[in-house]
């Protein structure tokens, strides 16, 4: 498990610390990515995330996934209409990690759905946003960089999910400009040089966790919207003078991971106060299904 | 068609088993006229005191008093027992001012009302009808107290049960929390378990008047993420006293009544719904074109003409849909959970996509121009209720499919044309004859039509034959689905139609619903709509709904994008709705 490094979502009053660490496994809305090695998982955590917060992240690196996506019979129909795009691939890395991600996803989410892997349909919105044809209680979102993959699936709404090599260094005089609003520009320009960098690969990584979640890529201006560095302050997602862009439905997270990498979520709540339960074998309610079945049956 | 002036040739023509179409349009442009200019700061119903009572989370007092003194909930009791309900298109239509508004202004003010009632329309004594009209039109509500359901959210969970009481009637216990109006409705719509059995026959329907109930206890207010004006409270019952004359429709008829009733709440959801997504449009062309002299940026194109796209597709399901309930009443059960399946889905999409031309703007909370995206965004998953409201389709569409591509796909006969025609005249609409589980499926059957016709003018080339391969690449998704729903075993028990490859070909199955919704709404134009007569806008819906389903879709034939962009241009510039109806807006 992997610490905390923000949740901004989540920053507790710090005059009451006894509180906070009481409560602190529930305060936190956003659950921290966890290791997977291949299809065996191990998936508990997941669905330990799931019942708990309605959300959950998983990390693993493609060659976890190698063996077991070769030697697997039925991995055309794991890909489903991925299949064309994997065998027309012909660079190597990037054909597995194709694979590797697509399979991480679906077992990803057949651990939330109960389901066999090869029953899912990855199937992909107009922008891009990845999702499970026909099971909506379920959002996915999907990142790699270098070797590692990283998948975030949610119950309570949108989730995206980005990842960077921690050691990348993005250079705030160069891309403040772009990436950066105004009170982030005040407030990065005030830090030591040494460690904008790594404030700018964090603000990086939650921006296009954000507008992954909005299922739109890069087409979102990163400088239109913003986040508090962290410090101080009780908001996720901000206005780009600085204050609250919305009103406590966004949540994000950012994590180290493998030492090498930084993963950031940014979860959606509608507040329908949706059921815990996202089992396929559940969904479809039994009155209304044994009620039609049972007329068809009659004519 | 003849000019009619009056609202008394409404009941001439009732009489003779039509809905008279234009008295509807007149009271929607009253009430868009009415509710004013949503721009100005100045109007006590503009967008900025709509957004600032949503703040306050209150409903906005003064807009629902003028929606009372309108008579809104008139619209929702059929003519017969003396409201104005004709036709659901028509409902939408006069519902539409309200929405393009404040979405949650609807639903708390209205038809929340509506979906409680429509079992007493469907099944209820004439006293149960009297009791019910009156209280409508004399400005009243009514709650709907959902049963459980599967997966079930906030609104969905828990329910009360009905046992038999000692000297006769029923006895209601239980206690649910999340019911919208509970503390301010003048009756209770009640899907109560009267049997602990498993078994669609469980539950029945109670219409429950409170001023002469004892035992009810009224619960507190529950603050909510969406809709935030709304008043949601819950309502628990301590050995209530019914009387048996409460009971709608037969003991055990809930389910078969939710499902039958249902069906006309999920057209109308998904028809306003794409109004209040009309004001987000609106909003984002004026972001995208506000203080700026140059031609619109290009990266915008796509993302608006896209929506735009949506949108009139949303609406062709959606409008097909509420005119089939009344031409084709017993035949629209698997349309109407589509249109409920397909459009919030699109549509909170389509918000996503606007946000990007937002941008920052969609941070001005609670401004008339550019608040809308944030307020939609957080009540459009309570108007579809989200996974339960999809999952509650997939259980009356997953099913149906084995029959349908059995016995209904490329055998099934075309639906009327009136059913895509705007003008055309159409019986009323009648609970009563709101059928369920036909096993039919005219949709699907004027898809092939579609296609058939559009085939033979392929040799025209341009947008037509691109439209013409876009309906044959749908036809074929058909003909791939019915090879694949035929392997779905025969007299399926329940947990047999759980498998989750059933829920992947509902999704499917819905998508070319929507393509054909396109096609017979093009092939519906009379020509006096130019831009809805030319393909653009039909190749444009069709490209991006193929998309969805991921079927391969050329790049678009030229000049396609631009003439759908342009006339989203016309229509903001000229203050016009971004429907199919292209109404003229209060300024």
């Amino acid at each position: 498990m992997t610490d905390v490094l923000t949740d901004l979502a989540d920053l507790s009053d710090p005059d009451s610390a006894a509180t906070a660490t009481a409560t602190a496994d529930h305060a936190h809305r956003i659950s921290a990515p966890i290791h997977v090695s291949g299809p065996a998982g191990p998936w508990d955590e997941v669905a330990q995330g799931m019942a708990l917060r309605g959300n959950a992240a998983v990390y693993t690196t493609w060659g976890e996934w190698l063996t077991a996506a070769l030697a697997e019979p039925a991995l055309r129909r794991l890909l489903g209409r991925d299949w064309l795009r994997y065998r027309q691939t012909t660079d190597a890395t990037i054909r597995f990690r194709f694979v590797a991600s697509r399979l991480a996803v679906k077992y990803t989410a057949a651990a939330a759905l109960g389901t066999d892997p090869t029953d899912l349909d990855l199937a992909y919105k107009i922008g891009g946003r990845p999702y499970l044809r026909g099971f909506d209680q379920i959002d996915v979102s999907l990142t790699h960089t270098d070797d590692l993959i990283a998948v975030g699936i949610s119950s309570t709404g949108r989730i995206g999910i980005d990842t960077e090599p921690a050691g990348r260094r993005l250079s705030f005089r160069l891309l403040q400009d772009q990436v950066c609003t105004a009170a982030e520009k005040a407030e990065l320009g005030a830090l030591p040089e040494a460690e904008q960098p790594a404030a700018m690969l964090r603000l990086w990584t939650l921006k296009e966790a954000y507008t992954k979640a909005l299922g739109q890529g890069l087409r979102l201006g990163f400088s239109e919207f913003g986040f508090s560095n962290g410090s101080g302050g009780e908001t996720g997602l901000l206005a780009p003078d600085g204050t609250p862009a919305a009103t406590g439905e966004w949540a994000f997270g950012t994590y180290p991971v493998l030492d090498r990498f930084l993963v950031s979520v940014a979860c959606h709540d509608t507040g329908l106060g949706s059921s815990r339960d996202t089992s396929a074998s559940t969904m479809l309610d039994e009155n209304f299904l044994t009620m039609v079945s049972g007329l068809l049956d009659q004519r | 068609m003849t000019m009619v002036t009056t609202e008394i040739h409404d009941t001439s023509a009732r009489e003779a088993g039509t809905a008279e179409p234009l008295a509807p349009l007149r009271r929607a442009a009253r009430l868009e006229a009415q509710l004013g200019d949503p721009y100005d700061p100045a109007n006590p119903h503009g967008l900025g005191a709509l957004f600032a009572a949503d703040e306050q989370r209150h409903p906005p007092e003064a807009t629902e008093q003028l929606l009372t003194e309108f008579g809104l909930s008139a619209e929702f009791v059929p003519a017969e027992f003396g409201g104005r309900l004709t036709r659901a298109d028509h409902l939408a239509k006069v519902l539409r001012p309200v929405f393009r508004r404040d979405l949650a202004l609807g639903f708390g003010y209205g038809i929340t009302s509506l979906f409680a009632t429509s079992a007493v329309w469907a099944a209820g004594t004439p006293a149960q009808r009297r009791f019910t009209a009156d209280m409508m039109l004399g400005g009243g509500r009514a709650s709907i107290v959902h049963h459980e359901m599967a997966h079930a959210n906030d609104i969905l969970r828990d329910e009360f049960t009905a046992g038999a009481a000692p000297g006769g009637g029923y006895e209601l216990n239980g206690r649910k929390d999340v019911i919208i109006n509970a503390a301010r409705a003048q009756a209770y719509v009640v899907y109560a378990r009267t049997d602990p059995a498993r078994t669609p026959y469980s539950h029945s329907v109670l219409l429950v008047d409170p001023a002469e109930t004892a035992g009810i206890g009224h619960l507190p207010r529950v603050p909510t993420t969406g809709m935030r004006g709304n008043l949601f409270s819950g309502l628990e019952f301590t050995d209530c006293a019914v009387p048996g004359s409460a009971l709608v429709g037969r003991p055990g008829e809930g389910v078969a009544l939710a499902l039958r009733t249902y069906q006309v709440n999920r057209c109308v959801i998904a028809s306003t719904a794409v109004a209040a997504v009309d004001t987000v449009l609106h909003s984002a062309v004026r972001a995208a074109t506000t203080g700026r002299s140059r031609p619109l940026a290009r990266r915008w194109h796509k993302p608006l003409a896209g929506v735009f796209a949506d949108m009139l597709a949303c609406d062709s399901m959606a409008t097909v849909a509420l005119r089939a309930l009344s031409l084709l009443p017993d035949r629209t059960h698997v349309l109407a959970a589509a249109v409920k399946y397909v459009v919030p889905d699109l549509l909170r999409e389509d918000l996503e996509e606007l946000a990007t031309v937002l941008g920052s703007r969609g941070y001005q909370r609670g401004t008339p121009e550019y608040g809308a995206l944030d307020k939609l965004s957080r009540d459009l998953p309570v108007a579809g209720l989200g996974h339960a409201g999809t999952a509650s389709c997939q259980a009356v569409i997953v099913p149906q499919l084995r029959t349908l591509a059995e016995r209904a796909w490329f055998r099934e006969e075309e639906p009327p044309a009136e059913l895509f025609r705007t003008g055309a005249s159409l019986p009323v609409l009648d609970y009563r004859l709101l059928g369920i589980a036909d096993g039919g499926d005219f949709l699907a059957a004027s898809l092939v039509e579609s296609a058939a016709r559009l085939a033979e003018v392929r040799g025209v080339g341009g947008q037509l034959a691109f439209l013409a391969d876009l309906a044959e690449g749908f036809v074929g998704e058909l003909r791939a689905l019915r090879e694949r729903c035929r392997a779905i075993p025969a007299h399926g028990s329940a947990a047999s139609l759980m498998d989750p490859a059933l829920c992947v070909l509902s999704d499917r199955y819905a998508l070319v619903l929507a393509a054909a919704s396109v096609l017979g709404t093009w092939e519906g134009q009379d020509g006096s709509d130019p831009f809805l007569a030319a393909p653009a806008w039909a190749v444009l819906a069709l490209a991006r709904l193929g998309g969805r389903l991921g079927i391969p879709v050329p790049d678009l034939p030229d000049g396609c994008m631009e003439q759908v962009l342009e006339e989203l241009m016309r229509r903001y510039r000229s203050g016009r709705s971004c429907d199919l109806d292209a109404t003229e807006l209060a300024q």
